[in-house]
């Protein structure tokens, strides 16, 4: 469980990223952390591993305060960053060293997820490519069995047969009993994946909610024409008309594309938050 | 297991941290001690004894402790090391203690081991290659000892070492790129504030002066003559306990406040 409670954070004393920030991230979900090119989702994640610590407010992991970086609390918790750093070790000598420090680590897992990568270098790990590297350590921290994985940008450096590799084992791993956090600007990379998406711009919470929530207040569809213009939240042309995204006003449930979900809630904060009733 | 200290845990990371970057952990250690071994027999032909003693003493104890201390948190140049060394569990005290065993136990006694071992191989090599019917035999034999480790030099090294080696444990964790350069300059600006310091107070209260002993004395001309006023005993022990002993103990704790406080 993650509870965020008017956190602040800023690089810069008068330049607050998260102001007041507020979140109620229940383990059991995949969480999808969607933003642009310097939101803060890189800022947000590196708070919850503890590498970063609030101004103000209050942050709670697992019941722990993250700013303390207690070993308890850092065996439940696994951060992978979007450069990922691997020693001058074989994959062995890696596990042999790192792994006992995580209690849960399964050694079955760790080589059954790396042969399911294609990870199968037996040299040192710091000569394999970039996205050898992510996979390895990828394979690494869902062996470790951790409860909260936090994954920044994991699939950038990962070529296509990878990503979905990624997706499959992420999904198949997953239990109710875990959160697995998944910060990306690369929206299609988590369709599929994920059942609870949040929207950060400018250090502000747009939107949580989960796919259903969604699915409920929000219509995607396909229209010829576009009949009243102020209704819309996000179009785009499409081969059979035009993409819409708005706000949902029957009980049907329309398929959610994050793409056009993205683009709709950043485009309009100020009536997404009401529709999402964002604190 | 508790979360400032587990010896099993304590044991996990020290051996992580050896043996995760041997080039420069072991290896290092190695190379260091090598050298040591090259400059003493170099130096020893080119200016004695007394000279490769005192200079081998000074740049494998004091440079080679400062150059190993440059690795041990030397995890900062990239995020992602940086963030996979903090995010470890292991507690920072742990972390800490780890540093300064390696680099303020381990290093030293290799390095005391090894130079000692040599120093006595030279200078028995030394002994038997005299001549015990040689008039001068006695003088000869006399004019090499090996190096006393209890003496006045080998404590002006080890404050050396116990200073360079604890402000680069602690640059480690402030700069986080080219931490060596950047303590290393720091060094040197701190002990060039600490002589213009004490060239303003001595300018300030004796006027021109013509030589100044460090925290120690001042030398004056007084007519043709030369005047030495040497500082209170008082006044020179405190600040000779300043750092000596004070500035050196603050180096190698504050590494641990600072692997508690650090954000990366």
């Amino acid at each position: 469980m993650i509870e965020v409670s008017n956190l602040s954070f800023g690089y810069k004393k008068r330049k607050p990223l998260y102001n007041n920030l507020n979140l109620r991230l229940p383990v059991g979900s995949i969480y999808g952390l969607l933003g642009k090119n310097g939101a803060g989702k890189s800022t947000l994640l590196k708070n919850f591993a503890g590498l970063l610590f609030p101004k103000t407010g209050t942050l709670q992991v697992n019941g722990f305060d993250p700013k303390k970086r207690l070993p308890s609390f850092l065996q439940t918790i696994y951060f992978i960053p979007e450069e990922v750093y691997v020693p001058s070790l074989t994959a062995e000598g890696y596990k042999k060293l790192f792994a006992p420090f995580y209690p849960s680590f399964n050694e079955e897992q760790f080589y059954h997820y790396l042969d399911f990568l294609d990870v199968h270098d037996k040299g040192k790990l710091n000569t394999l490519s970039f996205g050898q590297q992510k996979k390895f350590i990828i394979a690494f921290a869902l062996a470790c069995n951790t409860k909260i994985l936090l994954l920044d940008e994991p699939t950038n450096g990962l070529d296509i047969p990878s990503k979905i590799k990624f997706r499959k084992l992420i999904s198949s791993v997953f239990t109710d009993d875990k959160m697995i956090f998944i910060s990306t600007h690369q929206i299609r990379d988590l369709d599929n994946l994920i059942d609870n998406v949040i929207i950060v711009d400018n250090g502000e919470l747009l939107m949580q909610a989960s796919l259903s929530e969604i699915a409920q207040k929000l219509s995607f569809r396909i229209v010829d024409t576009i009949d009243d213009e102020s209704v819309v939240l996000y179009t785009e042309p499409s081969l059979k008309g035009h993409a819409i995204v708005t706000e949902n006003t029957t009980s049907d449930e329309s398929k959610v594309n994050l793409e056009y979900l993205f683009n709709a809630v950043t485009g309009n904060p100020k009536k997404s938050k009401a529709i999402f009733k964002t604190k | 297991m508790s979360d400032t200290f587990s010896l099993k845990r304590f044991g996990l990371l020290l051996k992580k941290t050896l043996t995760e970057r041997p080039t420069q952990t072991i290896g290092a250690t190695c190379l260091l001690l090598l050298l040591s071994v090259v400059l003493y027999t170099i130096a020893k032909r080119l200016a004695g004894f007394n000279a490769a003693q005192n200079l081998t003493f000074i740049w494998g104890l004091a440079g080679g402790g400062f150059f190993l201390a440059s690795f041990i948190f030397g995890y900062f140049n990239s995020t992602a090391s940086g963030s996979s060394y903090l995010t470890l569990p292991a507690s920072f005290f742990e972390k800490w203690l780890c540093g300064i065993l390696i680099a303020g136990i381990f290093y030293p006694l290799l390095f005391l081991l090894l130079f000692h071992c040599i120093d006595l191989l030279f200078v028995a090599a030394y002994h038997n290659s005299l001549d015990p019917n040689s008039l001068f035999y006695k003088q000869q034999y006399e004019s090499v000892y090996t190096f006393d480790l209890n003496g006045t030099i080998a404590w002006k090294v080890y404050f050396i070492f116990s200073f360079v080696t604890g402000a680069m444990l602690t640059g480690g964790l402030y700069f986080n790129k080219i931490a060596i350069v950047k303590t290393a300059i720091a060094i040197c600006l701190f002990i060039a504030i600490l002589l213009g310091i004490n060239w303003l107070i001595s300018i300030m209260f004796f006027g021109p002066i013509k030589e100044f002993g460090i925290y120690h004395h001042v030398t004056l001309e007084v007519g043709k003559a030369d005047g030495i006023i040497l500082m209170p005993s008082g006044t020179e022990n405190f600040i000779r306990h300043c750092i000596g002993y004070c500035l050196p103990t603050v180096l190698w704790f504050l590494p641990l406040i600072r692997l508690k406080e650090k954000e990366f």
